[in-house]
């Protein structure tokens, strides 16, 4: 008798955005069938934002709604651990709680949960995480190497081709804006989604200040800031530093209440001169009404900075 | 002769740890320490008018600490590192101070690999270069042994002081000990400080029942260790006759404990790993106290401390499991003592109750 596929819950929402090629492939590799959410609509917003506590940011309570979208739905829902990458090279505490977080918030719905640890500073690295991972779902060792090795390839390939699509883009004419933002704000569409397509409709160029070469950029964040320990906040510094003289604005995206944005937003407001930055800072309120003056406003201010106006 | 360059060091204000600070920093790194002012509500006020609005509350304390350190004539400020966002402060706090106008010298710990010995002897050149090794040492233990006195002195006054037959003496007893911890100069004096507190606390009669309400504290590492930032809680509970117990402080999570392995043991169908840097640590208490029958529990945070709201799911399921109240509570720069009085009040009487009743 043919036994049932297994199906793996993918979240569309935090690491989703940074990962996803890495986990389709691995999982489809392996012979699994892969169930993502549906993007973020109202409705996951106010799921997620009943299940967490009040004073989470709101890419967890968005995240929180996914896992809830997705319960029931799979054998497996995939909550990976990622805390660090070395030293200066930590994630967000969040990331590092989310597994056992999901677990007590989730506890009584009887969903099976499956994670992964990243955190070099003790030793486990990546490589050895997803051997782990793939180990536990009954696959031998060499199957599951080459599924890592296949999946990691697509991931950066993936990441590479959005790249250089992005460096097409600044030799193009016009007013262009650097986002510097998370990719899970920045491309959500209840976060930064609205955002973009504000900017491009009224004729300004979005860019992304993290779809650079991420060692490089990575290398390049400590003009900004020598000690910050952040891996995507200094991809994110990085991509700054490179670009910064190529773009007419810097818009500072964050989703309320962003713990190293908060910190590192406030340390470039005050360290990257010579060119217009707009702190915007996202919260759950519905209508794009109040974001929209303010993205206009600030198109204005550089319109007007550079006499077209 | 030309006087070598003295460093007037000073490092912010932190629950009761300071006198250690100002031990080490005299008696180990042979440099002036400068004691910043008692924190107030002004420390507050500068604190929050020159930090970002979303960062966690005990930066803006440590800001404002820093520049009344500043006003009272510091010439170096000392910055730790750290796990969560503590470990960025440093960077963030002194181009603050220094958008401001401030002149100093910043020793900052995240610039260094604190994780290799030889980048501390690289830090304590910097603060002396002629220090002398071997009292150093000596000193810089010295200076340890008085955090583990004041930890196990604070520990004892807050499960005791509600019950003092005579009221204050408790009290007394303890501002005599750490005026001895403020003013020591010596090895000696430490040791006589510590030996006379133990001697007086427990020399005063307790009128205590045999099972008093005893209330447990988690929570973030400064707001839950620092009396004024959590504006007393453990004074305003204890004074309403409770025992205070809680583990968290210096001496267990750094001194006693490493990596603290054997507390996940007892915690691992709540919290599989590390979910910041004091959970593991805060979920096993938690849980000890249920265990031990105690009454109930308070969760102290800052507001926007991550590491902590992520911990209150599982205190949730605790809460659940083994049926003992949770008091949840967030302090900012502007929580009033009115307000905190009331919702104390409020948790003793259903504590109170529930004993009577169960």
């Amino acid at each position: 008798m043919e036994t049932h596929m297994m199906t793996i819950g993918l979240p569309r929402a935090m690491l989703y955005y940074r990962c996803r090629a890495l986990w389709h492939t691995f999982f489809e590799e392996l012979g699994a069938e892969v169930v993502v959410s549906s993007p973020t609509d109202r409705e996951i917003l106010d799921q997620g934002t009943a299940l967490a506590i009040d004073e989470s940011c709101l890419s967890l309570k968005i995240y929180l709604g996914h896992v809830r979208a997705l319960v029931g739905r799979c054998d497996y829902i995939l909550v990976p651990r990622v805390s660090s990458f070395g030293r200066h090279r930590n994630m967000c505490t969040r990331f590092e709680a989310l597994p056992d977080l999901v677990r007590n918030v989730f506890r009584d719905s009887g969903q099976q949960f499956l994670s992964y640890e990243v955190d070099e500073l003790f030793k486990k690295d990546e490589p050895g995480a997803f051997l782990e991972l793939g180990r536990s779902l009954g696959h031998p060792a060499k199957a599951v190497k080459r599924a890592y090795k296949q999946a990691k390839k697509a991931e950066l390939a993936h990441h590479k081709a959005r790249v250089q699509k992005q460096e097409l883009l600044f030799k193009r004419e016009g007013i262009k804006v650097l986002i510097a933002a998370h990719s899970y704000v920045a491309e959500d569409p209840y976060m930064g989604r609205s955002v973009t397509d504000y900017l491009k409709q009224v004729g300004v160029i979005p860019l992304r200040a993290d779809l650079v070469d991420r060692e490089a950029a990575s290398k390049r964040s400590r003009e900004l800031s020598p000690t910050c320990k952040w891996e995507i906040s200094r991809e994110i510094l990085g991509g700054i530093a490179m670009h910064q003289g190529d773009v007419d604005g810097i818009i500072l995206l964050s989703a309320f209440p962003c713990g190293p944005d908060a910190m590192v937003n406030e340390l470039i407001t005050r360290r990257v001169k010579g060119v217009p930055i707009l702190n915007l800072v996202l919260d759950s309120q519905s209508g794009t009404a109040g974001v929209e003056t303010r993205l206009e406003s600030f198109i204005d201010i550089i319109r007007f900075k550079e006499g077209k106006l | 002769m030309a006087e070598p360059k003295m460093r007037n060091i000073s490092f912010p204000r932190y629950a009761e740890y300071n006198c250690a600070f100002k031990y080490i920093v005299e008696q180990a790194l042979g440099a002036r320490y400068v004691m910043p002012p008692a924190l107030t509500k002004r420390t507050m006020e500068l604190g929050t008018k020159y930090s970002p609005d979303s960062v966690c509350t005990p930066f803006k304390t440590v800001l404002g600490s820093m520049i009344e350190s500043l006003e009272a004539g510091a010439d170096t400020l000392l910055m730790t590192h750290g796990l969560c966002r503590l470990g960025y402060y440093g960077e963030l706090l002194e181009q603050i101070l220094r958008d401001l106008g401030y002149q100093f010298d910043f020793i900052n710990l995240s610039d260094y690999d604190m994780d290799k010995k030889k980048e501390y002897i690289r830090i304590v050149r910097r603060i002396n270069p002629k220090v002398n090794p071997a009292r150093f040492l000596a000193q810089f233990m010295e200076g340890l042994r008085m955090v583990e006195y004041l930890d196990e002195i604070a520990a004892e006054y807050y499960r005791n002081c509600g019950f003092d037959a005579t009221k204050g003496s408790y009290k007394r007893a303890y501002q005599d000990f750490l005026t001895a911890m403020y003013t020591a100069q010596g090895r000696n004096d430490v040791e006589t400080g510590y030996r006379e507190a133990k001697r007086a606390l427990q020399a005063i009669p307790l009128d205590k029942p045999a099972r008093p309400l005893r209330v447990g504290v988690v929570g973030e590492f400064y707001t839950a260790m620092d009396a004024f930032s959590n504006l007393e809680l453990e004074q305003k509970l204890a004074d309403m006759r409770v025992e205070i117990h809680r583990w968290m402080n210096v001496t267990n999570q750094f001194l006693h404990y490493g990596g603290q392995k054997n507390m996940r043991v007892k915690i691992k169908d709540l919290s599989a790993y590390d979910m910041g840097p004091t959970s593991t640590a805060n979920i096993w208490y938690a849980r000890e106290c249920a265990e031990r029958g105690f009454d109930g529990l308070v969760h102290i945070k800052s507001a926007a401390c991550t590491p902590e709201i992520d911990v209150m799911p599982v205190l949730q399921n605790i809460s659940a499991d083994y049926k003992i109240p949770v008091l949840y509570l967030t302090y900012d720069a502007q929580t009033s003592d009115v307000g905190l009085m009331t919702r104390l009040e409020a948790f003793y009487d259903m504590i109170d109750m529930r004993k009577k009743v169960l």
